[in-house]
């Protein structure tokens, strides 16, 4: 085994640690920003902590059309996020850029969809069908979106190495890199999405079709879901901060991962922000949305191209 | 947007105001409508709480003749204050409690045992009456303590006249 | 003599058939027709007369004129009148003329008479169960005054299920119900969706029955009632409390003291106001918006602190009694309440502002859930949703109760006939319940608060009462008896009516916009059940153990 296969190895169980640790943190702010901002209390701030501990500490029931199926879709949820930790730098350089490149981090990102499609087609009620349709639809439009934004860097620098995407090579070519502002105020905007929270969580849509592709899941397994979505919040932040804005991530250990976290934070806000002061959209209006966003995204593939 | 920002002044605005409930009470107002108090000193046993409870919560039993049990049950009460409403003497107040929560309904029974004096003028109306008798009689009441439930009266017993000399209306 | 003019216009054409009129007072009106034509005189006075279909009401008068009676109530607006087209019916073979075909609003009330009293309504379109549980014996009909109070049917079937139509071509049948996080309570819709868009649904729902109406013809005493009414909804509950006194007070001829009237006003504007609040937080809850949701209710606490001050609770108020009402307001009660509403007044000016500007809510809500003003005139849809399709209907003006003859208000009316426009109808009448209140607090005379009674009340009178609840009108129709209780008390809320427009409204929509078309009617499901006996469980549903759940759950 050599030094740099021992190194990726103890960096990559560093991000999954720091992921498994924070995300949960992550998830407290929100909980807590949101009840400040609706005039509450709120809950403490390790509440998901121990959210999590009680639902995987609870009997595993086995219900709906496929148990397998379902215990498979919880457990590959978790595992695609965890997975995808590999290849984004969090503090240090990301753990298995030689591995893998940009198409690999594309396939992880869309099967933390597909997990979700499984989780509802396993569970076979009528809700989790309709929650599975609209969580098709929603990732047939937003997943090009993020491959645009790891495609662009590819094309800035003529390569699809991952370390090479990764180091903030949107900025990197032109004196104004106006495609990689383009495509950072796009990201900005789908975050929201990708994430899928309000006013974009039509495929869980509790009033609607009550959690959608989760509604037949309960215990421990929900538990994974909920872990596997609070993780996918985390990651994506550290993705997009490893996409568009690594300032400060080559400095020395510590501080680079307090930047990162401070970065994340940012974002954390931000998406709790507008989770809180809108309604959720319809899945028609939110694909219109997505569809916009993907024609600015195309625009600054274009301009990515002809070199700016 | 602008209205999302208009929305964000009126949230910042409030600041926080959950009240910090289980652990400090607010007081109640005064004339909160709790859990409601016999005072068995003041109690002439009327049976006129009995008469106007909406949730049939106030039982009357006779025992003998100088004796008439009420039994407040406490389960399907709904605070609606009637009993204290109709009490010619003040015997029922409304209390300030509201955390009745418990695992025994008992908990929350009051029983009142109150002496009934003979009557002064006849002397003759509070003579045991037997059990035919008693169910033909106004005024004496045989509620089903154990199962916590009001006996309700036929109209056709009471049509015929138990003690025609006294009168005592309770509908 | 405005009842005079209505029945001089009926009697134009149906002279000979009428029997008997009673006319009690200016703006009531009770005519006693022949059978025959009742479908005539109801289809005359909808129509042409242009009288809105209220509720109908089957009377089991058998132990007193040994008939059955079928009384269709109908409000004339413009006259303000309130009137009730009554049919005597022989006691073994009661059977009468549906009035649905003519009046389609009139389809609930008729199959719930059909099940409740065995009276047949002939030619009714849609005859199936409507209040009855699925596995009710046949012929046992619960509000005969032959069925005891506490009886339980011997030949319940549980095992009987319910028969729903065939859902359409290439639809798919989602259940909506009876457990769903927007649905407060039980109710169950059942949704014939092609891919998102919902083509049709059935309704099936009656399934928190409480047997009010029963206990209180049978059990309960003229002022227990009150008490009981107010539970019937958990908003809107001084509406029906108050609207069972006003009815009583009515038929007997009582007039309550001038302060209560005024108090009765307060206590049910008041009641608006948190209604409305709540309405607005949850139809944003229901798209997801939680922070206006938070911020309305916050807004509305203070409110119900109100309330328990002034009745001692927030929500249960114990307020009326026959000729009067239990709680006064007193000068320092007074100054808490213009302290509250100026406080209310500034935040609501803010938030009002906030929620027209919203172009996001807007998305969700303009276009969806129509109910044009014909929906609105052939299925008698009321309140809200009447006046955001530009039908100015107001029972407070229309026919004035309480004390609103001597208050100045506007009646808010959009054009927009969809969700949106029923938000700011709701959203700018909270500004009419303010100033409302504010006149009764400055008009409000001293005096006695109830009336002292000494003699019973005068049995076989009927009375009539319509109260403009936060939801629409609140219809409550007394027959006085004998023994200090009514022989019959039919209470019909509003979403009585306004559920019966849920299928048109919902029709062609998307999914997504069900939820929000049906928060719209702010539908209140134990309002409209609350007739029936006995707490046995819809029959619709296989009702498993918990055991057998549990195994089912686990295959081991």
């Amino acid at each position: 085994m050599t030094e740099s296969a021992l190194w990726a190895i103890v960096t990559g169980v560093a991000n999954v640690i720091l992921v498994l640790a924070a995300a949960p943190f992550c998830e407290g702010i929100i909980r807590k920003v949101t009840a400040r901002v609706q005039s509450r209390q709120g809950p403490p701030i390790w509440q998901p902590y121990l959210d999590i501990l009680k639902l995987l500490g609870k009997e595993d029931i086995e219900s709906g059309e496929s148990p397998g199926l379902q215990r498979l879709s919880a457990y590959l949820s978790l595992a695609a996020v965890l997975t995808l930790a590999w290849f984004v730098p969090m503090g240090a350089a990301a753990p298995l850029t030689k591995a893998g490149d940009a198409i690999l981090v594309i396939y992880l990102l869309t099967l933390c969809g597909v997990s979700t499609l499984l989780a509802g087609l396993a569970a076979g009620s009528t809700y989790s069908l309709f929650g599975v349709s609209r969580e098709m639809m929603a990732m047939l439009t937003l997943e090009p979106l993020l491959a645009v934004g790891v495609i662009v860097g590819a094309v800035e620098t003529g390569s699809l190495r991952l370390d090479d995407v990764l180091n903030a090579s949107v900025y990197s070519l032109a004196a104004w890199p106006l495609a990689g502002i383009l495509m950072l105020v796009v990201l900005l905007f789908s975050l929201q999405a990708f994430v899928g929270r309000v006013p974009f969580d039509t495929a869980e849509a509790e009033t609607e079709i009550m959690e959608g592709p989760l509604i037949e899941y309960s215990g421990p397994k929900l538990g994974l879901f909920k872990y596997a979505q609070m993780s996918k919040l985390f990651v994506y932040c550290a993705l997009l901060v490893g996409l568009f804005a690594p300032w400060g991530s080559q400095w020395p250990y510590p501080l680079a991962l307090l930047v990162l976290l401070a970065k994340i934070g940012v974002l954390v806000l931000l998406i709790t922000l507008v989770g809180a002061t809108h309604a959720r959209y319809r899945i028609d209006q939110a694909i219109r949305y997505y569809a916009a966003l993907f024609v600015l995204s195309l625009v600054a593939l274009t301009l990515a191209l002809v070199g700016f | 947007m602008i209205s999302k920002l208009k929305e964000a002044v009126i949230c910042l605005k409030a600041g926080k105001v959950t009240l910090p409930y289980p652990f400090a009470a607010e007081p109640v107002p005064a004339r909160y409508r709790g859990r409601p108090i016999f005072n068995v000193e003041r109690c002439i046993g009327c049976g006129g709480c009995a008469n106007n409870c909406p949730a049939r919560e106030i039982l009357l039993s006779d025992v003998c003749q100088e004796i008439r049990i009420m039994r407040y049950l406490g389960q399907r009460c709904t605070y609606c204050g009637r009993c204290a409403d109709v009490c010619p003497e003040h015997a029922i107040t409304m209390s300030g409690e509201f955390e009745t929560a418990t695992n025994d309904k008992r908990d929350l029974q009051q029983e009142l045992e109150v002496f009934m004096g003979t009557c002064q003028r006849c002397g003759r109306c509070f003579t045991a009456p037997g059990p035919l008798e008693q169910l033909m009689m106004k005024g004496y009441r045989q509620d089903d303590l154990p199962a916590g439930r009001w006996v309700y009266k036929s109209r056709s017993f009471l049509q015929s006249e138990g003690l025609p000399d006294i009168e005592i209306e309770l509908d | 003599m405005p009842a005079r003019n209505v029945l001089n216009q009926i009697k134009e054409r149906f002279e000979p058939s009428i029997l008997r009129v009673d006319v009690p007072s200016d703006n009531r009106l009770f005519l006693y027709v022949t059978p025959g034509v009742v479908r005539d005189i109801c289809n005359h006075v909808f129509r042409d007369l242009d009288a809105r279909y209220v509720v109908s009401i089957g009377i089991d008068d058998r132990p007193y004129s040994g008939q059955f009676t079928v009384a269709h109530n109908f409000g004339f607006e413009r006259e303000k009148v309130l009137s009730s087209i009554l049919v005597n019916l022989p006691a073994d073979d009661p059977v009468i003329d549906s009035i649905s075909p003519a009046v389609p609003a009139a389809n609930w009330a008729e199959r719930e008479f059909r099940d409740l009293l065995g009276i047949e309504p002939v030619g009714c379109p849609s005859m199936k169960r409507l209040v009855l549980p699925d596995g009710w014996p046949e012929g046992v009909h619960p509000l005969r005054k032959d069925f005891s109070w506490d009886l339980k049917p011997a030949k319940f079937d549980e095992n009987k299920v319910f028969a729903f139509d065939d859902p359409p071509e290439g639809c798919v049948v989602v259940p909506f119900g009876p457990f769903h996080p927007t649905l407060d309570e039980p109710a169950h819709f059942r949704l014939y969706v092609e891919g998102e868009i919902v083509r049709g649904c059935e309704y099936r729902g009656f399934m928190v029955h409480r047997g009010i109406e029963k206990l209180a013809d049978t059990v309960l005493t003229y002022n227990e009632i009150p008490m009981m009414a107010e539970r019937i909804c958990g908003i809107c509950g001084c509406v029906h409390s108050v609207a069972y006194a006003q009815a009583v007070e009515q038929a007997a001829a009582i007039e309550p003291p001038a302060r209560a009237r005024f108090i009765r006003t307060i206590m049910l504007e008041l009641e608006r106001l948190h209604s409305h609040l709540l309405w607005v937080g949850l139809a944003n809850h229901i798209l997801g918006f939680d922070t206006l949701f938070m911020q309305s209710f916050r807004m509305r606490e203070p409110i119900m602190w109100l309330c328990e001050r002034i009745t001692g609770n927030r929500k249960t108020y114990g307020l009326c009694v026959i000729g009067g009402v239990r709680w006064d307001i007193t000068p320092e009660i007074k100054d808490d309440i213009n302290r509250i509403l100026d406080q209310l007044e500034k935040e609501w000016i803010a938030a009002a502002k906030a929620v027209q500007g919203d172009r996001n809510l807007q998305k969700r809500t303009k276009g969806v859930g129509i109910a044009d003003a014909a929906l609105v005139k052939d299925l008698g849809l009321i309140g809200p949703i009447a006046r955001a399709s530009g039908v100015p209907q107001d029972c407070r003006r229309d026919f004035p109760y309480a004390a609103y003859d001597q208050v100045d208000f506007q009646v808010i009316t959009q054009a927009g006939c969809d969700v949106w426009s029923r938000v700011l109808v709701r959203v700018l009448e909270v500004f009419e319940s303010i100033r409302i209140i504010r006149q009764c607090l400055e008009k409000m005379p001293a005096g006695p608060i109830q009336l002292q009674l000494d003699d019973e009340l005068p049995p076989g009178r009927i009375g009539l009462s319509s109260i403009e609840a936060p939801r629409g009108e609140a219809h409550h129709f007394v027959v006085t008896g004998e023994e200090n209780r009514p022989r019959r008390w039919r209470v019909r809320a509003p979403t009585y009516q306004n559920l019966q427009g849920i299928p048109a409204m919902i029709k062609d929509q998307q999914l997504a916009d069900m939820t929000i078309s049906l928060g719209s009617i702010d539908p209140c499901f134990s309002c409209t059940d609350r007739l029936e006996i006995l707490d046995i469980k819809s029959g619709d549903v296989r009702v498993y153990s918990q055991q057998e759940i549990v195994n089912m759950t686990r295959r081991v």
